[in-house]
């Protein structure tokens, strides 16, 4: 449980040794609260869980940051989606960024409605998927990457040189690229549209995302021979 | 100028629609035998009643595309193509209007019926529900499916030739005569609907007195020039004949107040503004919705979205119609459409769940209803990411 870990961090930090000032400047950057307030819990789940083990009594008197406004208890909200949707934001126009985000959702589930309703074998019909979110985690999921290509120079020559990544890495790859493969469009197209056709492919293990991913993963399986160079 | 394309395009809708009887429609899902409380297996509008409220009732394929036509709001529309039905809910307003047009003494002179409310509360869909129960008694449909096309979005304008001053939106006159023929195809073809005086359009040009309504039509279909005067001609003999019994009337006009508004978007060549009563077909409907006749009934929705959006200040028909058009229409029935009831609420989200529009989650009718505060429109919107 991140909430209770950090809230463990910020007790000792408080029962320790007063931090020197600069350690606090040092660790909260430009935020508004110094860095032994907590994080808010804004899930009811979490909160009654919390509320069960006891830890809910630890945490009531302890300095907590306000929840951010788009963090809510909806089960609307999703941390996935909020995070792909500041990815497509741009020039901080978040409504418009979510605006795209929910119509490729409602394209997502036309698109499939369409597909459930042609549908004449009932066996068929059950396996579409006509949950925008779970395709979106599942087209996410489908299109990380697990090793990346780096340049190391080496004797005066670039190597591009395979090197393994980080989950988060792998997560904010998967979604750039999606979002890459969305703006590569034609003119007259949407990128709600085509963002939803790509989702739906990627879903399927299919499209372009995906081959772009597996092309890395080949061309990491063809440079195996300079893997040393990240030691050496 | 016509642009030829445009007009062309019509008269392929004029002629699938001829057709349309025959062909059958795509296959359509069977409803559950087992009854559900948010669907009715009542489809026929001539049979609800109050008890009905809050329930969806089916609209078959064929009827909607040629009674509806136009009728359903876009964004209701792409809603039935995604459904693969087309459904209608039973709403209190609706159902009034149809029990006063049950009871009404058509001897009388014609009541006018005046939609109204705020934005998204469904308007037009009570107007729809009621033109398809209109269609059933066998009334003569005089539907304009949105008044706005014309004030806000003509399609060309040119000046009028037998008026001084007045200006006709032709390719319009020509379309809705297309649509006012396609949806009584039925009905005018009776022996009895006949012009009732001689029509002259020009020197070589004239429908005979004893013509039948259709050659009226027709004529005005197929000579663009002709087609606001077609229907200035139309509406004169349709209250002739529904006076002298020969038929039954239902006018029905989405966003009437447009009638009022000064600030049209039809413009002169030097980009000056056409005000609507300057424009023949509003002559026509105005003649048509007056009281002077009998055997007829007006329903009319006054709404904030028919005029440009710096005036959208209220919902109520007195600022709407303005002083002119209040009491033109003076005295009407007004109905009020609210916003829904729990009961509708939590009627319309079982039918996106039936439909697998929305997926549950715990307490989602209490989240969406406070969220889009009731307003059916609001509702539909917030659903579409679900």
């Amino acid at each position: 449980m991140a909430a209770i870990k950090l809230f463990s961090n910020n007790l000792k930090i408080i029962k320790g040794s007063v931090p020197t000032l600069s350690l606090i400047i040092q660790k909260n950057g430009m935020s508004q609260y110094p860095s032994y307030y907590i994080q808010p819990v804004y899930k009811k789940e979490v909160q009654e869980e919390l509320a069960k083990t006891g830890e809910a009594q630890k945490l009531t008197h302890m300095p907590t940051r306000a929840a951010l406004n788009n963090q809510t208890c909806s089960h609307t909200q999703d941390d996935l989606v909020n995070l792909f949707t500041n990815y497509v934001m741009k020039d901080g126009l978040k409504p418009l960024a979510r605006g795209l985000i929910e119509q490729a959702f409602e394209n997502i589930k036309r698109i499939q409605l369409e597909k459930y309703h042609k549908c004449q074998d009932p066996e068929i019909k059950a396996q579409i998927e006509l949950d925008p979110r779970a395709i979106f985690h599942k087209a996410v999921e489908n299109c990380k990457p697990i090793m990346n290509l780096t340049p190391i120079k080496r004797g005066g020559v670039r190597y591009q040189v395979p090197v393994p990544i980080t989950p988060k890495r792998s997560q904010f790859m998967s979604m750039k690229w999606l979002i890459a493969a969305s703006k590569e469009k034609d003119k007259n197209v949407r990128f709600h549209y085509q963002l939803a056709l790509e989702l739906i492919d990627a879903a399927n293990n299919k499209g372009r995302v995906v081959k772009r991913k597996q092309d890395l993963h080949k061309q990491c399986e063809a440079n195996r021979a300079y893997a040393h160079y990240r030691w050496s | 100028m016509i642009k030829s394309g445009t007009f062309k395009s019509l008269l392929r809708r004029h002629k699938n629609v001829l057709h349309f009887c025959q062909l059958s429609s795509a296959a359509q899902p069977q409803s559950d035998p087992k009854s559900h409380s948010f669907r009715t297996d009542e489809n026929d509008p001539l049979k609800h009643t109050l008890d009905h409220v809050g329930q969806y009732y089916r609209v078959p394929q064929n009827e909607c595309k040629v009674y509806l036509y136009g009728g359903l709001p876009k964004s209701y529309e792409i809603q039935t193509k995604t459904f693969n039905e087309t459904c209608l809910m039973v709403r209190k307003p609706s159902v009034d209007i149809i029990n006063c047009l049950k009871g009404l003494d058509y001897t009388k002179p014609a009541v006018r019926f005046v939609l109204f409310g705020k934005k998204g509360s469904g308007k037009s869909l009570t107007m729809a529900h009621v033109l398809h129960y209109a269609q059933k008694a066998g009334f003569l449909l005089v539907h304009v499916p949105w008044l706005g096309n014309w004030m806000r979005n003509p399609k060309e304008l040119s000046s009028s030739e037998t008026r001084e001053g007045f200006y006709d939106l032709n390719l319009d006159a020509a379309a809705w005569l297309v649509h006012f023929k396609s949806q009584n195809e039925h009905l005018l073809s009776a022996p009895e609907l006949k012009t009732t005086r001689e029509h002259v359009w020009s020197k070589r040009e004239s429908t005979p007195k004893d013509s039948s309504l259709l050659e009226l039509i027709d004529h005005g279909i197929n000579r663009l020039k002709y087609a606001s005067e077609c229907v200035l001609a139309l509406a004169e003999e349709l209250k002739q004949l529904t006076k002298a019994g020969n038929c039954k009337t239902l006018v029905a006009i989405d966003g009437f107040n447009a009638f009022f508004y000064p600030k049209t978007r039809v413009f002169k060549e030097k980009k000056e503004v056409v005000p609507p009563n300057k424009i023949t077909l509003t002559e026509a409907f105005l003649s048509l919705t007056k009281f002077d006749w009998n055997n007829a009934a007006i329903v009319v929705t006054v709404d904030e979205i028919a005029i440009a959006e710096e005036d959208h200040k209220s919902h109520f028909p007195r600022y709407l119609l303005g002083k002119e058009g209040f009491e033109h229409l003076d005295p009407f029935v007004p109905v009020f459409v609210d916003a829904y009831s729990p009961k509708e609420l939590t009627s319309c989200m079982d039918y996106y769940r039936e439909r697998k529009w929305v997926r549950y989650f715990p307490q989602q009718d209490e989240e969406l209803a406070s969220l889009s505060a009731y307003n059916p429109y609001k509702l539909m919107k917030l659903c579409i990411s679900l």
